[in-house]
């Protein structure tokens, strides 16, 4: 499977679940074993980083960078500077299902996934 | 979904059982829905651990298998051969890194243990979701498509068709041979390039298993290893290889004479021509372009000649009217023939080989160096055929006036070890450079060469010895300056003046009569096109970039397609015929026939009920495997060529796609697993 696999579900259905933060690690551009699919992946996650903040999910708790099977020392940076904003960003709100629903503004809680 | 569920907890001797407290997560695995049971084994990729889990796994005899052990990179493939084995379907197994996620990152062991009860429940949990997949094979064609006939793909060439494989060798130009064929003599040992390549290109010309397609050009290519389906653009030439035999009668007659661009335009040539004397196959192609009866336009050459003197006012009246016919009226054997038009073919090949060479940086983006301005200021490709006894000038050191130069200028390193144009050293241009100066000693005795270089690279065994025997020249003088392409070249009545800084003595000076740049050798200009038709990837320069610096020169990041020769990057002829032998070695080895290729099996599939023909997955598929039923608008997935990237799946607004081993509710279980 290959970041290009990655629906946008999967990022909602996390942060739905209890993820405080999502981190999409993909193959280096030109270096993808799928040829291009991390570049598709990369058009997601600008369309769905929009999304996000609609939702009130700061930005910056969706990130995606590119990591190769060599580059161990990036990949634990990488997830450290990750784990770091998401510490300085606290858990994620969310609010109960019924209060918002009788505002009629979004839920995640009534997010229909799949 | 499943009921019976049988975990396995390795404790990888001790590496995992020091930090995770192995008894704990078993206890908390069995209460988990679905497992009826749980074993703990030392070491399961031992010998004696597979036998362990074979005899297990058919005495539970459980529906699902869960292992909580290493990376799947390590071991993955190892528990699913034991399962394959004991007829276990092995996509009814699911693994857990409990080792490289778990235990080693995690040094707190109440936090390990919390992440690894995390992880099984995933498991658990998508593992009941797992169908039990096949695999499928096909049968792999051997046959093999070599892009460029230079010395690369002619050495791959031969060695593949010697071994009994069919080789559709594709060049787009009329002629085979590469740059090297153009060349007079090449260092370090001063040999006719000609001689040298011309019992190579006899017998790729006249190998049974060679099919030469010549002014050809790759199209489309699909599928992978084994399969490549290829469509070739073979342009008409109009001239029938069978019936010519090159006598030259045609070429005479022609009323148009235009620049011969593969002469680098310093000689002329007409509308049906061979590029060079000596140029095989020996067989002159029609130039469109700028042929009476395809273009137009060429009226006006037509009459250029005419008021140049070189044709009769009666010719230029006959040939003004477009159906000419001055070539095929003086072929005396019918072998022109105006009716040809381009082919499309198809061929099948289970390899494929890009040897599609290099170009020069163009030394006019450097305007101080006054190329294309200044008549006498030549590249490197160009002096090859000034030298060249089937140049433009026969061979004689001849300046534009027709004499000789008395003296020579040589300026290394034109666009590259510089960061401004390229950054690397092309390594041949030291050299070359150093033939020329020999070159010239020996054609012109008299004549003064001045090497205006910064560094020397002469590696090898010959060469270090070539320089210094060129060094014993009498009238050669070498001028090292920090930067070559800072060189200022203007001319000075009719000589060039150059001013350099020289390292020794600071601002130099110098008037010659004709300068030779040696400007970097940069990627083939139609490479980025080549690599879209094979999805391959380019290095930073653009060349196509190699599998592996060390270990991998002539691999690809795709599986089945090699690299051979300056396609790859600048080198020698010695290193590109290596580079050409490499890649024939690579695809006897990948591509065995009988031997059969095993496909993907966690590919994509497309529920036909819910697709409602939107083509968005034919877009984005990299493989080029799904295409629209029409009948029933329903997209179809090939499943010899899709490769299971799941890109479509994750764009479909139906969710009609799904990929096998990765659906929508194993992933959705896992997610929601982990983070309860």
């Amino acid at each position: 499977m290959c970041s290009g696999r990655i629906d946008p579900q999967f990022i909602l259905k996390a942060f739905q679940s209890g993820a405080d933060g999502v981190l999409i690690l993909g193959c280096h551009p030109g270096d993808c074993h799928y040829k291009e699919g991390n570049y598709k992946a990369l058009r997601r996650f600008y369309l769905l980083r929009k999304l996000i903040s609609q939702f009130g999910i700061e930005e910056e708790r969706l990130k995606l960078d590119w990591v190769s099977a060599s580059e161990a020392d990036k990949f634990v940076r990488t997830i450290n500077d990750m784990v770091e904003t998401v510490k300085a960003l606290g858990p994620l709100k969310r609010i109960p299902a019924h209060t918002s629903t009788e505002k009629g503004t979004g839920d995640l809680q009534e997010i229909k996934i799949g | 979904m499943s009921g019976r569920i049988g975990v396995y907890i390795c404790s990888c001797g001790t590496n995992i059982s020091d930090n995770l407290n192995i008894d704990g997560l078993a206890e908390f695995s069995a209460g988990l829905d679905n497992v009826s049971y749980v074993k703990v084994h030392k070491l399961l990729c031992s010998e004696e651990g597979k036998n362990f889990l074979s005899d297990d796994v058919l005495k539970e005899s459980p529906d699902r298998i869960v292992i909580a052990s290493c990376s799947p990179r390590e071991h993955e493939k190892t528990f699913r051969n034991t399962l394959q084995k004991i007829r276990f379907n092995p996509y009814l197994f699911q693994m857990v890194n409990i080792r490289e996620q778990v235990a080693w990152p995690t040094p707190d062991k109440s936090e390990a243990a919390e992440k690894a009860k995390a992880y099984l429940r995933a498991a658990v949990k998508r593992v009941a979701f797992q169908e039990p997949l096949e695999k499928k094979e096909i049968d792999c064609n051997t046959d093999v498509l070599i892009i460029g006939a230079g010395p690369a793909g002619m050495e791959a060439a031969l060695l593949l068709a010697k071994a009994g494989r069919k080789v559709y060798l594709v060049e787009k130009n009329s002629f085979i041979g590469g740059r090297v064929a153009r060349y007079e003599d090449v260092f370090p040992k001063m040999e006719c390039a000609t001689c040298m390549l011309e019992p190579m290109m006899d017998e790729v010309m006249h190998h049974e298993n060679i099919e030469l397609l010549t002014c050809s050009d790759v199209q489309d290519v699909i599928g992978f290893l084994g399969n490549f389906v290829v469509k070739i653009r073979k342009r008409a030439a109009y001239v029938s290889k069978d019936k010519c035999l090159g006598c030259g009668a045609c070429y005479e007659p022609c009323p148009v004479t235009v620049k011969n661009e593969l002469d680098y335009n310093l000689s002329n040539r007409k509308a049906i021509y061979i590029p060079y004397t000596g140029a095989l196959p020996n067989v002159p192609v029609i130039d469109e372009a700028h042929c009476l009866r395809f273009s137009s336009k060429d009226l006006d050459i037509c009459r250029e000649a005419f008021e140049l003197g070189l044709i009769t006012k009666e010719e230029y009246e006959m040939f003004r009217k477009k159906d000419c016919t001055a070539c095929k009226e003086a072929c005396p054997f019918e072998a022109i023939n105006y009716d040809e038009r381009e082919e499309i073919l198809e061929r099948k090949a289970g390899g494929i080989i890009v040897a599609t060479g290099f170009e020069l940086f163009d030394p006019s983006a450097v305007p101080k160096l006054g190329y294309g301005k200044i008549p006498e200021v030549y590249t490197s490709l160009e002096f090859e055929r000034i030298l060249s006894q089937t140049g433009p000038t026969g061979g004689n050191l001849l300046m534009k006036n027709s004499k000789g130069p008395e003296s020579v200028a040589i300026i290394h390193c034109v666009g590259s070890r510089d960061k401004k144009y390229y950054d690397y050293c092309s390594g041949i241009c030291c050299l070359y450079a150093l033939k020329f100066a020999h070159m010239v000693g020996k054609k012109l005795p008299s004549a003064n060469v001045y090497e205006i270089y910064a560094d020397w690279c002469v590696p090898g065994k010959d060469n270090q010895a070539f320089l210094d025997s060129v060094k014993q020249g009498e009238n050669i003088q070498f001028i090292r300056t920090p930067l070559p392409v800072d060189v200022e070249l203007n001319q000075d009545a009719d000589r060039i003046k150059l001013s350099c800084i020289d390292v020794s003595t600071g601002k130099r000076e110098l008037i010659v009569d004709m300068v030779i740049l040696c400007p970097a050798m940069v990627p083939a200009k139609n490479s980025r096109m080549i690599s879209e038709i094979l999805s391959i990837s380019n290095s930073k320069e653009g060349f196509f970039a190699e599998g592996h610096t060390k270990l991998a020169p002539v691999s690809t990041n795709i599986e089945g397609i090699f690299i051979a020769g300056c396609a790859q990057g600048p080198k020698d002829i010695q290193n590109t015929i290596a580079q050409g032998a490499a890649s024939a070695g690579q695809i006897l080895s990948a591509l065995v026939p009988g031997r059969r290729l095993e496909l993907e099996v966690t590919t994509a599939e497309i529920d036909k009920d819910a697709c409602s023909g939107c083509m968005i997955c034919i877009s984005l598929c990299p493989y080029k495997a799904i295409t629209l039923d029409r009948e029933n608008k329903v997209a179809v997935i090939n499943e010899v060529l899709c490769k299971g990237c799941g890109t479509c799946v994750a764009a479909c607004p139906s969710g009609a796609a799904t990929s096998k081993h990765f659906t929508e509710q194993q992933i959705f279980a896992e997610i929601e697993e982990v983070l309860k």
